[in-house]
């Protein structure tokens, strides 16, 4: 199957086609910089294959000898576990590249933070306004780049942000932000409303860029588990397993059989309390404390079953590469106690939340994403799954013990808050089940392989963390990570909330918000 | 109205009395880390596996000294992990708040 397809790519641009390395699941094929969009339309409106990915590398002192040049790469996720990254080369000299945004929407992000980060061009691009950098970052600084020093202190520059203005008889504008009520991090949002309803929203964020790629750059791998575990806090288990994965299969080891049990565990346990406190965070929206109280009673019953389990409220400290740092098959009747606790109370819980009026008023065909929409900015996990697409890497692109594990991937195609909420319900109770199965099936009793050298390569690693799926593309070099590349599924689920709220009141806009469970950190990271 | 009622009662008080009582972490909880003076050989091996770097070994004359700050420790357990003598552990405790950065040292010397 995959064989043929990528026989079938070859004979469609076999003249652009410059080379081709085959790597485990992944298929890399260098193309003609020119033909790179054309290459990318076909992938995804010919074949239906979403772009996960877009990012860059600096490849300039590597290549010196040869041609020193910087290179983007695009990732397709293909049906049959097989991934197709299509790479052009950008030379410094001429730092443009053509845009894709005009054909595949989800570009949009990825296009200006190469921009940013490396000052590579996307022409024709339809807002090449900065992204990352705020206006007081100096021009022609690019932070991604190999000869940017970590401990470079910009001066400030004088510069402006032009937002986006709707202008009329009676619009105004509402800012919100950056500096919000409550425990949440910075994040701007402008709103032009024209009484209640809501014209127009721009966000912006990356208040709180911190350089993450950056650090892990010549970081030791040992170290760089607990900074990827540290990039979103509540999906601690999922990025730390994702990196993990990557440096796995750039090593070629298969770790023991009961780690990749233990892990599919903590992520699962990881999805319930996010789940749990999604819900909760939605009927604190509509005013339903009761509801709310009660889903926060069960998050928080998950958090210290997690503490009990692995010693962190947040499942930290687990994953190593090669495996899992501790064994967790002496807890399996408190755990599974636990579950069936949770699963009774959850029923009755979601029977009342569902059946109160008040709730189902402010839900319905409230914050609509149409599939449209969701298909062309790739939105991804929970999110996506509400607005019809049926995208999950669990089933798709089978990792840890997922593929011996029987489970159902809700799929809804009403797009609104309610869907979401429901989409997450179904979820609680899918992963309550698979947690039930692994630790039934717990096998062995290695649960970590000693890794000695790492050999030179790269590799994708992939999770699907409560909030969709987690991308990371290591790139190793003498045992250094050469290039980190990190994908939050947030960076593909902000954008979207610019368009749920087209046409909601502003009073409906914090539970828009909360039922897309967006995270800021692993956004700006 | 009448289910969320039983529903209320039924789930009675779940919050626990803390700080009044106090409430211990369980086993294996990834609290302070320990320091054990007379089993460090001062090799500092913990030094080199700490991903914030907040163990440091300093050496002045004839006086070798491992400092430990619990300003920036993770609680990830690498140091519990590799060292060669047990003289390292994550403790239950957790309550670690000071009024200054000094407080948060722990220092163990010795003599060359």
């Amino acid at each position: 199957m995959s064989e043929e397809l990528i026989e079938t790519i070859k004979k469609e641009f076999r003249s652009d086609i410059l080379d081709e390395i085959v790597s485990n699941n992944e298929h890399y094929l260098t193309v003609n910089k020119d033909a790179a969009v054309h290459i990318c339309d076909y992938l995804y409106h010919t074949l239906n294959f979403p772009l996960i990915l877009i990012f860059a590398t600096d490849e300039r002192a590597k290549e010196r000898t040869k041609d020193g040049c910087f290179k983007i790469h695009y990732v397709f996720s293909c049906k049959s576990d097989l991934f197709i990254i299509i790479k052009i080369k950008v030379e410094e000299k001429s730092p443009g590249f053509p845009t894709l945004t005009h054909k595949i929407p989800a570009a949009n992000w990825y296009e200006r933070e190469i921009q940013d980060m490396f000052g590579l061009v996307p022409v024709g691009h339809p807002d090449p306004r900065r992204l990352i950098h705020f206006e007081d970052w100096p021009a022609g600084l690019y932070p991604l780049r190999k000869d940017f020093d970590i401990r470079t202190k910009p001066p400030r520059v004088k510069g402006e942000y032009i937002y986006r203005r709707v202008e009329g008889e009676g619009v105004y504008e509402i800012p919100v932000g950056p500096v919000h009520a409550g425990v949440i991090e910075p994040g701007h949002f402008r709103f032009s409303v024209a009484g209640e309803p809501i014209l127009n929203l721009e966000i912006r964020h990356f208040y709180t860029h911190k350089g993450v790629e950056k650090s892990f750059e010549s970081m030791s791998l040992d170290k760089a588990v607990f900074l990827a575990e540290r990039i979103s806090g509540d999906n601690s288990a999922a990025h730390a397993v994702a990196f993990c994965q990557a440096v796995e299969k750039i090593a070629g080891v298969d770790i023991p059989p009961r780690a990749k049990y233990i892990r599919t565990i903590l992520l699962e346990l990881e999805r319930l309390y996010n789940h749990f406190g999604d819900i909760a965070g939605i009927a604190t929206d509509v005013a339903y404390p009761f509801g709310a109280a009660h889903a926060n009673k069960l998050k928080e019953q998950v958090m210290q079953l997690n503490e009990k389990v692995t010693g962190s409220r947040l499942l930290r400290g687990m994953n190593a590469i090669g495996g899992v740092r501790r064994d967790i098959g002496d807890k399996k009747e408190m755990i599974l106690k636990e579950l069936d606790s949770l699963q009774k109370d959850f029923m009755e819980l979601m029977e009342l939340l569902i059946s109160s009026p008040s709730v189902a008023d402010r839900i319905e065909t409230t914050g609509r994403i149409s599939n449209e929409i969701a298909k062309g900015l790739h939105v991804v996990g929970p999110a996506g799954r509400a607005s019809g697409i049926d995208n999950d890497i669990r089933r798709d692109h089978p990792y840890a013990a997922y593929h011996k594990l029987d489970f159902k991937v809700p799929v809804i195609k009403a797009g609104d808050v309610n869907a979401r909420t429901n989409v997450r319900a179904y979820e609680v109770y899918e992963s309550l089940s698979l947690i039930k199965l692994a630790l039934s099936g717990l096998p062995g009793s290695e649960i970590r392989t000693k890794i000695k050298k790492i050999p030179d390569g790269c590799a994708l690693g992939y999770t699907e963390s409560p909030r969709g799926e987690i991308f990371y593309w290591v790139h190793i070099s003498n045992g250094r990570i050469e290039r980190c590349k990190v994908r939050d599924p947030s960076f593909c689920n902000w954008l979207a909330i610019e368009y749920a709220v087209l046409d909601n009141i502003v009073p409906d806009f914090p539970i828009i918000n909360k039922s897309l469970s967006l995270s800021y950190s692993g956004n700006d990271m | 109205m009448f289910d969320i009622i039983i529903k209320t009662l039924r789930t009675g008080r779940v919050t626990s009395k803390y700080p009044l009582k106090p409430d211990i972490a369980p086993v294996g909880f990834r609290g302070k880390p320990e320091l054990i003076p007379d089993k460090c050989t001062f090799c500092g091996e913990c030094t080199r596996v700490c991903p914030p770097g907040v163990i440091w070994l300093t050496k002045e004359k004839e006086e070798e000294t491992l400092t430990l700050s619990y300003c920036g420790c993770i609680f990830c357990g690498m140091c519990e992990e590799v060292c060669p003598s047990g003289a390292i552990r994550l403790s239950q405790e957790y309550e670690l708040a000071s009024k200054t950065k000094d407080d948060l040292l722990t220092i163990i010397r010795r003599t060359v």
